[in-house]
């Protein structure tokens, strides 16, 4: 097959190029995912404040990351933010852009999953004499936190994704690589589909891990104890 | 000629924008034909062979970046000799990946509807595909409606990528009208508007449908 053959001869040019790229589609995704982290941490502080000018604050900020394409934010951030004095490199402007975004969805993460804990469980807790810190630490956080892995792991995937148009403001991640491999060699299609099973083999464990969890989350506590379950989960779906 | 920019901004999102509009239009009708039509068929005859067709198809397009999918159809079609247009590449490309979201969509409203819905439905008489067409579809599509609904203000804001194929859209044009006035911030910000419009009308939408199929 001539596919396999033309992908056969130069995978020893390519695939070094193509793992060079790689590290910085790494370097996006994980400082992304990091920055993002935080990010929506302090939304979801903003966000359980009383004053209604910091709530205000971060529902604005989450519409518009949530309502405008990573595109859009890139070249604000690397095209337009020069002209009032800030220049970013590709790369940090990349991360910055990509945490921006992925930061609002996180936001929505947390607070699902602070959200689905019973408040009877907050209350008992108090009651029993436990301090508000402790109550949060010992009692929401461990609970919060068995809601909110799978949908953490959807996110890294997408953020994985999205790291992709970082290449059009010439970061030289995985894809901008691949665009510069092929306009050398036309052989757009190896080229491609070996950038694609590149991206495939780093997703797709961590989107199987991720439905796993969610599986095992969805099923009622009987089912869940005997290990076994006939019962669909509803699927949370990434969006973005 | 600062007088004209507004002037120019606007033509150039405003022709962008109907082209962004167009391509999610027919993107959303191919990604929505394949999700309802690979999840009713799944969920209908339980055929081992077509579940596992439809795992690859959706774990192959789920976890491959949409630009990199759409490089693949662009160029590497093009050097087989399939030359697609862009816009034909744009909407094909986006909505194969649409379709891939969509059929988990689907399944996860078909199969939320309760199986005591096509018990009573088999007792009194109706063939499995009537009772699925007149009992579980309608109930499962409401159930699905939320999450269609995320999946289609993800698709305006995923059709901006399509400007990398050189489809004019909204991006495309603002692109190359930066390119002549330097009015960067402005531009990019109007363009940032545009989408904002656009996706604050796609979720007002899908709400108004949700509350009008609401049960009373």
């Amino acid at each position: 097959m001539m596919f396999v053959e033309t992908i056969a001869d130069n995978v020893t040019d390519w695939v070094p190029r193509l793992l060079v790229g790689l590290r910085s589609t790494f370097g996006l995704t994980a400082g992304g995912f990091c920055l993002a982290f935080v990010l929506a941490l302090l939304i979801e502080y903003l966000r359980s404040r009383r004053n209604p000018a910091l709530r205000l604050i971060a529902r604005l900020y989450i519409a518009f990351a949530r309502g405008v394409p990573v595109l859009v934010i890139l070249y604000l951030l690397y095209f337009a933010l020069p002209g009032a004095g800030i220049t970013l490199s590709a790369l940090s402007a990349g991360t910055i852009g990509l945490a921006a975004v992925s930061g609002a969805y996180l936001a929505e993460v947390f607070r699902a999953g602070l959200s689905a804990i019973p408040t009877g469980q907050r209350e008992a807790a108090l009651a029993s004499g436990m301090t508000p810190f402790q109550t949060f630490r010992l009692v929401l956080l461990p609970q919060a936190v068995r809601h909110t892995i799978a949908p953490l792991l959807i996110n890294l995937v997408s953020l994985l994704k999205d790291s992709s148009i970082c290449a059009l403001i010439a970061v030289p991640e995985l894809t901008l690589v691949s665009r510069e491999i092929m306009s050398e060699s036309f052989m757009p299609l190896s080229v491609f589909a070996l950038t694609a099973l590149l991206y495939f083999a780093l997703a797709w464990p961590a989107s199987l891990v991720a439905r796993a969890l969610e599986q095992r989350l969805h099923r009622p506590a009987a089912e869940r104890d005997r290990g076994r379950s006939k019962r669909p989960a509803v699927e949370v779906t990434a969006v973005g | 000629m600062s007088d004209a920019l507004p002037g120019l901004i606007a033509e150039a999102l405003l022709t962008g924008a109907l082209v962004t509009v167009n391509v999610t239009a027919g993107a959303l009708t191919v990604a929505l034909a394949i999700g309802m039509a690979l999840a009713a068929a799944a969920v209908m005859t339980n055929n081992r062979m077509l579940q596992t067709t439809i795992r690859v198809y959706v774990e192959a397009l789920r976890n491959v970046p949409s630009l990199t999918f759409l490089f693949l159809l662009y160029f590497g079609l093009a050097s087989l000799g399939i030359r697609l247009p862009s816009m034909l590449a744009a909407i094909v490309g986006l909505g194969l990946i649409g379709g891939a979201v969509t059929v988990d969509i689907f399944r996860s409203g078909f199969l939320s509807v309760p199986a005591g819905q096509s018990e009573a439905a088999a007792s009194i008489g109706l063939t499995p595909f009537v009772a699925f067409r007149l009992i579980v579809f309608p109930q499962g599509l409401r159930l699905a409606l939320p999450s269609l609904g995320n999946y289609a203000v993800a698709l305006v804001k995923d059709t901006s990528l399509v400007a990398a194929i050189a489809a004019p859209e909204i991006m495309f044009n603002a692109r190359q009208l930066v390119n002549e006035t330097f009015e960067t911030a402005l531009i990019y910000g109007s363009a940032a508007l545009v989408y904002l419009v656009l996706t604050g009308a796609v979720a007002q939408f899908t709400s108004l449908v949700e509350r009008r199929l609401e049960v009373r």
